[in-house]
């Protein structure tokens, strides 16, 4: 579902490049953690897969897209079978639940009805089916971070990409967003998450990619976030 | 695409910005007044030219030997003139007229004024030769050709005093234009600033329909149809304040030579006419300046 093939990428602006010569491999359907510290690459990871940067070298597919070769206007079709969730949860505050989530499928073009019929149904998903007509503010963080999941889940991508999703979390909550998203795992979808939190991962024992200054230095396939850390 | 979102989108765009949005249409509405104000005389001046051209002569005035002895232009050296003014191309008809005829059109022409004709007499006015042309312009060959010949004392180009009216009007229609041309470049820039200062505040719509894989056409539509909306506000502006102005401005100020027949009035059916131009003008530059910031400034 994702491969990288000898990905490199060097920013303009720093001599040290923020991915050197990584090759992962990700199947239909696999919860990977992605692990490391500040500046070990896992941004510039998740920007590769979603077109927002190319690569220096090497290649990066998602799905059947040779995506950093493709064509400009194809990458909204790239874009549409990715889903993205953020710590900060990016949640249009002038909208209502159903209306964030609502948003990105009218923006694609969706015909109303069916907008009508699929909103509550990934709604009901996440648990905030009694919550629809609510704005943002009046939600806690938790309940923001689903309707994220909500919206990113909504048009069934093949990959969900997690940016540090429980970042801003209390544990307890994370976990609820961490049983969610394995939910949604469990629906065929392939998950890449990135995240600093020890715990999760200890718990979750899903595979572990770990990052450190823009190359891979561990691949477990049941990791643990890391020993004497 | 779905039009009632666009619709939304550029409604809400519009109004967050409303302060920019206002100056964006006023100063686009001055812009296109202007130009509407310089193709309005643009049109008049063509009136004009087709009013007078017909009638515009060229007068060759006879010494007042020949005026005083000639009363059919049989002599020379008035029929030597008269022939070969016949001769000369691009001269429509020759007539002649002797003093007791140029004295009676005198009278008709001021007969408002009896002290001016008590003031003068026939012997004051010369005879004359007049001369329409089939091109009014082109009366320098004609005026080059007989100046200074025996029997004439002095040629009169109507053409050259009405293409001195012509002059004023247009280098009023070259300062309309250049005006107009300054606002639109002021206009130009609120477009840009007020589709940055837009795309600015709506980066996390914008943000998002990215990442969902909106294309290009659906995050940048509801700013250019933001700009092409207040541009065609400005244009409705500007056609309103063209039809004021010629209501509660111009009819009055011109009155007079409108009714004499100098100036041809300018009518609603005018303005009727330059508003096509203006809207299309104004959807135009909104449209073309919003797709360039958008490409340019903005990274949507």
């Amino acid at each position: 579902m994702i491969r990288l093939e000898h990905v490199s990428k060097v920013y303009k602006t720093s001599t040290r490049p923020a991915l050197d010569d990584v090759s992962v491999e990700v199947g239909k359907g696999e919860f990977v953690f992605l692990i490391g510290p500040s500046g070990s690459g896992k941004s510039t990871f998740l920007r590769l897969l979603l077109r927002e940067e190319v690569p220096s070298k090497g290649r990066v597919y998602v799905s059947n897209f040779d995506v950093a070769r493709m064509a400009r206007r194809r990458i909204p079709r790239l874009r549409q079978s990715i889903g993205c969730v953020f710590q900060d949860f990016r949640l249009l505050v002038n909208k209502t639940v159903a209306e964030n989530v609502a948003f990105a499928l009218e923006v694609i073009g969706k015909p109303r009805h069916t907008i009508r019929k699929v909103v509550p149904e990934v709604l009901q998903l996440v648990g905030l089916e009694s919550k629809a007509d609510r704005m943002p503010h009046e939600l806690s963080g938790g309940e923001q971070q689903r309707v994220a999941i909500a919206r990113a889940f909504v048009n069934r991508p093949l990959v969900l990409l997690a940016d540090e999703p429980t970042g801003n979390l209390d544990p307890d909550t994370s976990q609820d967003i961490m049983l969610l998203l394995e939910r949604i795992s469990r629906t065929g979808t392939t998950i890449l998450m990135a995240t600093h939190d020890h715990s999760i991962v200890d718990s979750m024992r899903r595979r572990v990619v770990e990052l450190s200054m823009g190359r891979v230095i561990r691949d477990d396939a049941r990791g643990v976030y890391g020993v004497g850390r | 695409m779905r039009a009632s979102f666009v619709f939304s989108e550029v409604l809400t765009g519009l109004r967050r910005n409303i302060t920019m949005t206002i100056a964006m249409i006023l100063t686009t509405a001055i812009s296109l007044g202007l130009l509407g104000g310089g193709l309005l005389i643009v049109r008049t001046i063509d009136k004009m030219q087709d009013i007078y051209y017909d009638k515009v002569e060229v007068a060759v005035y006879l010494t007042d030997e020949v005026s005083a002895n000639d009363k059919e232009c049989t002599q020379q050296p008035c029929a030597g003139l008269r022939s070969q003014i016949e001769q000369t191309s691009g001269v429509d008809t020759v007539t002649y007229e002797n003093r007791d005829q140029v004295y009676e059109r005198f009278k008709q022409m001021f007969q408002a004024q009896p002290e001016l004709l008590d003031l003068t007499r026939p012997e004051s006015l010369p005879a004359t030769i007049r001369v329409k042309l089939d091109d009014p312009e082109r009366s320098d060959v004609l005026i080059k050709a007989f100046e200074g010949q025996q029997g004439v004392k002095k040629i009169d180009d109507q053409g050259t005093l009405l293409s001195r009216l012509f002059d004023v009007l247009n280098g009023v229609r070259n300062g309309a234009f250049a005006i107009a041309l300054v606002q639109a470049l002021a206009a130009l820039l609120l477009i840009s600033n007020t589709i940055q200062v837009s795309a600015y505040t709506r980066r996390t719509e914008v943000g998002i329909m990215r990442l969902v894989g909106a294309t290009r056409w659906y995050t940048q539509l509801p700013f250019l149809i933001e700009a092409v909306v207040a541009g065609l506000i400005g244009a409705i502006l500007a056609v309103v304040g063209l039809g004021l102005a010629k209501t509660f401005f111009l009819d009055s100020a011109l009155a007079g030579p409108i009714k004499s027949g100098i100036i041809p009035a300018v009518d609603f059916l005018d303005i009727l006419y330059v508003s096509p131009y203006l809207f299309l003008v104004a959807a135009g530059i909104s449209a073309i300046t919003g797709y360039v910031t958008l490409r340019m400034y903005v990274r949507l």
